[in-house]
């Protein structure tokens, strides 16, 4: 029997590999990623237009005018950039005032008379929308903004209003400037000097140094950031390349009534297995591709030490385990139809629980022990995702759930493979209507 | 009897379909068997079930003395009615594996596979791609895939549908050296001619029931008593007035004289004296049953399997050693 299902494995995975569009395939994938990560932005950003307009302020203290001019002119808006960048990265640089952040706006302030009626002042928000320079924003000024009012502590604050289509950044970088022009006229109004609050503020961040027991090496927040999203593109990738390539080949069979000079020669259990496993090296060879110039471009830029070599061991297993639950469930889907076009509506539900993950990853990346990421952890086919999510975080789980996951993870496994061979010993040779996902399961309980 | 198949009351339903409906069935080594029936008659089903691919509701099967043919596969070939290739793969390939499959040696399987090509005339055909041949020579090659492995037992579902004359000759040749070569043959057919050239026992299924198994050679010396074939000595002769003749219920010119059909109720054998001395003959005889008379009796005049049987009793009726599946 093993042989049989080698011999069919073999020959699945020869005619895959040798395929044109798998060598295409596998090598399309980490060249997008390249092109995304190192190309992508700056396309994105050369694209991006500078925003030029203007932003009235009607200034009640009338001592805001100057600070506000000075603190929205383009140098000041391109320190204060490099500023948060140096505070949030831990060290300054991003390529200069500019970076790679959105375009700075080109603003101009315009002063109106604080007298002036506040909802006349706003029509002047909607006036030449279209015009090269754009009424962009109005700034009212309380009175007690510099100065709090006579009896009180705090201090009062502006109204801020917009015209339609103003983007986020060109409001953050009002809101920015407004903070600085009160901060700096309510100092000087206390007799305070600015510069030196700033000076006093302003503490450089270290980058800190994990010391480990094979020497010290600094401590890449950023990659730690990323490895959960990288495990979980790859599982995604491993079952993508393996399961519609199973799906494929099985409706083939069955369209080109090969299948039956086959199932003369091998039970419908060992066609399966065969195919099964045959996908597997091919999807598995896709695998070690992708992390092979994973691991290469680490040791390249010395980032090799930040890799626990145990997520890999763990990465092959959850990826086997949810390789087996969609590769069945997609052979299964296969070896119903009469071809392709039938495999879509089919194809429904397991693409759901293909994308479910995407849609658990933002509450398992921020809590990587929460209630409802240890939950998932023991829910097939999603676990291997969630599992492998929380491996890859700075926080892992103890190894009982790492263990437990695993075994829930071999049980559906051994569910969805017992469903694909129940499938294919009824389906294959089955023709007409394509059915339905309840007549899969009925099927299911019949054989 | 050394068998090849035994089959004991398999039953196979889809939905509401009886497909298969009670059939038994001793098939013993070496032999090489006709089984017929019209379209949807439940041929495929059970050879389906004798491969093992379908599986019977009730029944039991033992093929090659196993108790499943799945125990048995390697050493039994099968051509399919519904033809299938990978298009992608060459020739050689294609065949080399499904060879393989049947645990064949490769060295073996490769030879016998460039050997069978060639007697096919498919010689160059070898290093092709599949979907590079036409719908008759895919077909040669399917025969050859189905028998590369020298089995022990052949399954042929319609294997002359689709061939040329000439192709049909070397296919029967092939399939003459099988059985000379021991093989027991399972042959599918609509084709009359066929099966009765080449098979030693007709098995007839309708309806899902098996309605006839007899051996070719008792079939071949039955005769029609209700039909008298005459060739006048003197071809001027008036055979219409042969209609005279007490017993006649029609005569039916042909190229060498006349068929005379007899009314229900005449004795035979008076009969053909009335006529004999009617019209001098070079040549008197009761027609021979064709095997295509049996089938059109059992499948064109019911359509109940009770009905089909006393139809077939009727028309052998008085012949010794003819017994109806029952």
């Amino acid at each position: 029997m093993m042989k049989k299902i080698w011999m069919v494995a073999a020959r699945d995975f020869s005619v895959t590999i040798s395929n044109k569009g798998f060598l295409f395939g596998i090598l399309i994938m980490p060249l997008l990623i390249t092109i995304l990560v190192f190309v992508g932005p700056r396309i994105l950003n050369a694209k991006a237009p500078t925003v030029v307009g203007q932003v009235a302020i009607m200034d009640q203290t009338g001592s805001l005018g100057p600070a506000l001019q000075s603190s929205l002119a383009p140098l000041s808006i391109a320190l204060r950039r490099s500023r948060a960048a140096g505070a949030g990265q831990g060290n300054a640089g991003g390529g200069g005032p500019q970076g790679n952040g959105p375009p700075i706006p080109n603003l101009t302030v315009v002063e109106r008379s604080s007298s002036e009626d506040v909802q006349t002042a706003k029509q002047w928000l909607i006036q030449t929308p279209d015009a090269a320079e754009r009424h962009l924003a109005l700034i009212v000024v309380h009175a007690d903004a510099v100065k709090p009012a006579e009896g009180k502590s705090e201090y009062g604050s502006y109204d801020l209003y917009v015209a339609p289509r103003v983007d986020e950044n060109t409001e953050n970088v009002v809101y920015d400037g407004m903070r600085e022009a009160l901060v700096s006229t309510r100092l000087k109004g206390n007799g305070i000097d600015q510069s030196t609050v700033e000076a006093s503020m302003r503490v450089s961040r270290p980058p800190s140094v994990t010391v480990g027991a094979t020497g010290e090496r600094e401590t890449g927040r950023g990659f730690a950031r990323l490895l959960p999203i990288i495990c979980g593109v790859l599982l995604f990738m491993g079952v993508m390349t393996g399961g519609p390539m199973l799906m494929s080949s099985t409706v083939e069979e069955k369209s080109s009534r090969v299948v039956e000079v086959l199932l003369a020669a091998v039970s419908p259990l060992e066609l399966m297995w065969g195919k099964l496993l045959g996908q597997m090296g091919v999807s598995l060879l896709a695998v070690v591709v992708y992390v092979g110039l994973g691991l290469f471009a680490l040791v390249q830029y010395s980032m090799f030490g930040l890799l626990d070599p145990m997520l890999i061991v763990y990465l092959v297993v959850f990826y086997l385990l949810a390789y087996l639950v969609y590769g069945a469930l997609m052979m299964s889907i296969g070896a119903a139809v009469n071809q392709a076009a039938d495999a879509q509506s089919l194809m429904g539900p397991v693409m759901i629980l293909l994308i479910a993950p995407y849609a658990l990853a933002p509450m398992v990346a921020q809590n990587p022990n929460s209630v409802i990421s240890v939950a998932f952890s023991f829910v097939p086919p999603l676990n291997s995702f969630v599992m492998l999510a929380r491996l890859a975080s700075g926080t892992p789980p103890p190894l009982w759930q790492v263990f437990g996951a695993i075994a829930s993870g071999i049980l559906g496994a051994s569910l969805a493979v017992w469903f694909a061979a129940k499938v294919f010993k009824i389906g294959l040779l089955m023709q007409g209507k394509p059915p339905s996902f309840a007549t899969l399961v009925k099927w299911a309980r019949m054989a | 009897m050394d068998t090849a198949l035994e089959v004991r009351g398999i039953n196979k339903t889809f939905g509401a379909n009886r497909a298969i409906d009670d059939l038994n069935l001793v098939i013993p080594r070496g032999a090489t068997y006709g089984l017929i029936g019209p379209s949807g008659a439940g041929k495929t089903t059970a050879i389906r079930m004798i491969m093992s691919i379908l599986f019977p509701d009730s029944g039991s099967l033992t093929v090659l003395g196993k108790p499943s043919a799945l125990e048995a596969k390697n050493r039994i070939g099968y051509l399919p009615e519904e033809r299938g290739v990978y298009r992608k793969m060459r020739v050689r390939s294609f065949l080399s594996y499904i060879g393989r499959l049947k645990m064949g040696d490769p060295a073996a399987v490769d030879a016998r596979a460039t050997h069978l090509l060639g007697r096919l005339g498919l010689a160059e055909a070898l290093n092709k791609k599949c979907e590079e041949l036409s719908k008759g020579m895919l077909q040669r090659v399917q025969f050859v895939a189905a028998i590369v492995h020298e089995p022990e037992l052949l399954i042929l579902d319609e294997p002359f549908s689709g061939l040329d004359p000439l192709s049909v000759r070397v296919l029967r040749e092939i399939i003459a050296d099988e059985q000379r070569r021991g093989a027991t043959i399972i042959f599918s057919t609509h084709v009359m001619a066929h099966a009765e050239e080449l098979c030693q026992q007709i098995v007839m299924i309708h309806k899902g029931r098996k309605v006839l198994d007899e051996p070719m050679a008792g079939l071949r010396r039955q005769y029609d008593h209700r039909t008298i074939k005459l060739e006048p000595l003197d071809p001027s002769a008036d055979l219409m007035a042969l209609k005279s003749v007490p017993g006649v219920e029609r005569v039916q010119l042909t190229d060498e004289g006349c068929t005379i059909g007899l009314a229900a109720g005449t004795d035979p054998a008076s009969a053909l004296r009335s006529i004999a001395g009617s019209v001098a003959p070079a040549r008197i005889e009761f027609a021979r049953v064709r095997l295509e008379d049996v089938f059109i009796g059992i499948v064109g005049g019911s359509a109940g399997s009770e009905e089909s049987k006393q139809a077939l009793k009727t028309h052998l009726q008085g012949l010794s050693g003819v017994g109806v599946a029952s």
